[in-house]
């Protein structure tokens, strides 16, 4: 499979030919993606595998069905899709089961792992800090408070807040070696 | 939008407010749309994640000297996070120590912050001799206290000591201003060497 097909060219050769690469380079493509998303509104590895899977199978059926007549909005299909989805996979009303039967042996296996982090690295980057900067990058990330919160507890605005914060995972990353 | 490269990246801190789930919803929308589409920003956001998550183990370990909230203190104790807490008034002394069983160690400062600027605080040694400082601390002027961390590998490893923390208001001349001393006496409890 070209990989420099686009996400549209995918569509359309997987509505007009019903081309298995095609479909397989979606999969591939669109997977880590999904499983992001869904990482981000269930925060659970597991439910974001559910997640992934489910969308994938519902996008494949509406392109082989033909019903994204737009291929360039692929990517809004599948994000309405991912909404849809979260809700089912809160209510517990899944359809997992039945549709692991008939699309299964076309699911790839999650990436096990993701980027490590240098601890001792990073412990000489947060002390590099400023003390602002410090508290507000722990406050968010350990604390998880939100910018209304710490501006609270700072006295200052929750503006400033985000400036701070933003400002301080810049100098992290940049000290992580990581690009900004 | 190409797999391997983004014309348009999102920024670090932006993915991370995201992740939060602190970003307004047409904005997430946006980046939702984006991470749809872009493998380099999806990579760039696990990076922003492993980074959020080393963070939050950092600082569940207790080993970075630093002002925290007692909102940071609450949610340690319901983490199950042992907390060893120290409170002085200014000019006042506390006997204290560290044991194998404490995960954070806490001392919190009493100081009346209404009229403070920019606010240092000073680690001096038993003669008031200034060691270190944290300069320009987050503060809030409503505040009665400073609570600060101290980092609880090195206290659990310090012999018996005597140290002064100095809260030193700063004005815009540079002029300082001492806030309040607090005199912390530390008993070593766990077995090592006698001095430093």
């Amino acid at each position: 499979m070209d990989v420099e097909l686009t996400d549209a060219d995918l569509v359309r050769q997987i509505g007009a030919e019903r081309d298995s690469n095609a479909e397989a380079e979606l999969f591939r493509r669109m997977a880590p993606r999904l499983r992001l998303y869904g990482l981000r509104h269930l925060r659970d590895p597991h439910a974001a595998e559910d997640l992934a899977q489910q969308v994938l199978i519902t996008t494949l059926e509406a392109l082989r069905a033909g019903r994204l007549r737009e291929p360039e909005k692929l990517a809004s299909f599948m994000l309405g899709t991912c909404r849809m989805t979260v809700l089912e996979l809160r209510r517990g009303a899944h359809r997992r089961e039945r549709l692991l039967a008939q699309f299964g042996a076309d699911l790839l296996p999650a990436s096990s792992s993701g980027p490590r982090v240098d601890h001792d690295q990073l412990l000489r980057c947060v002390r590099n800090l400023k003390e602002r900067e410090r508290t507000v990058v722990v406050m968010t990330f350990y604390d998880e408070q939100a910018g209304a919160e710490v501006a609270r507890f700072l006295g200052i605005s929750e503006a400033n807040v985000r400036v701070i914060r933003h400002r301080a995972i810049r100098e992290l990353r940049a000290c992580m070696g990581v690009a900004a | 939008m190409s797999v391997t490269s983004c014309s348009d990246p999102i920024d670090a801190a932006v993915l991370a407010d995201y992740w939060r789930a602190a970003l307004p919803s047409a904005e997430e929308e946006a980046v939702e749309l984006h991470l749809l589409e872009c493998d380099r920003c999806g990579d760039r956001l696990r990076e922003t994640m492993a980074l959020a998550e080393a963070l939050r183990r950092l600082a569940r370990e207790g080993n970075l000297r630093m002002v925290v909230s007692d909102a940071f203190l609450e949610r340690a104790a319901a983490d199950g996070v042992r907390v060893r807490e120290y409170t002085v008034p200014p000019g006042g002394s506390v006997q204290c120590t560290v044991t194998a069983d404490d995960d954070l160690l806490i001392g919190r400062l009493v100081a009346d912050l209404s009229e403070a600027g920019r606010v240092d605080l000073c680690f001096c040694d038993a003669r008031g001799v200034e060691q270190g400082r944290l300069p320009d601390i987050p503060h809030n002027p409503t505040s009665d206290s400073v609570v600060f961390q101290e980092s609880i590998t090195a206290m659990k490893a310090a012999p018996t000591f005597t140290m002064i923390a100095r809260l030193v208001g700063v004005d815009e001349a540079g002029g300082e201003r001492v806030l309040g001393e607090y005199t912390f006496n530390h008993s070593r409890s766990l077995p090592g060497p006698a001095g430093w």
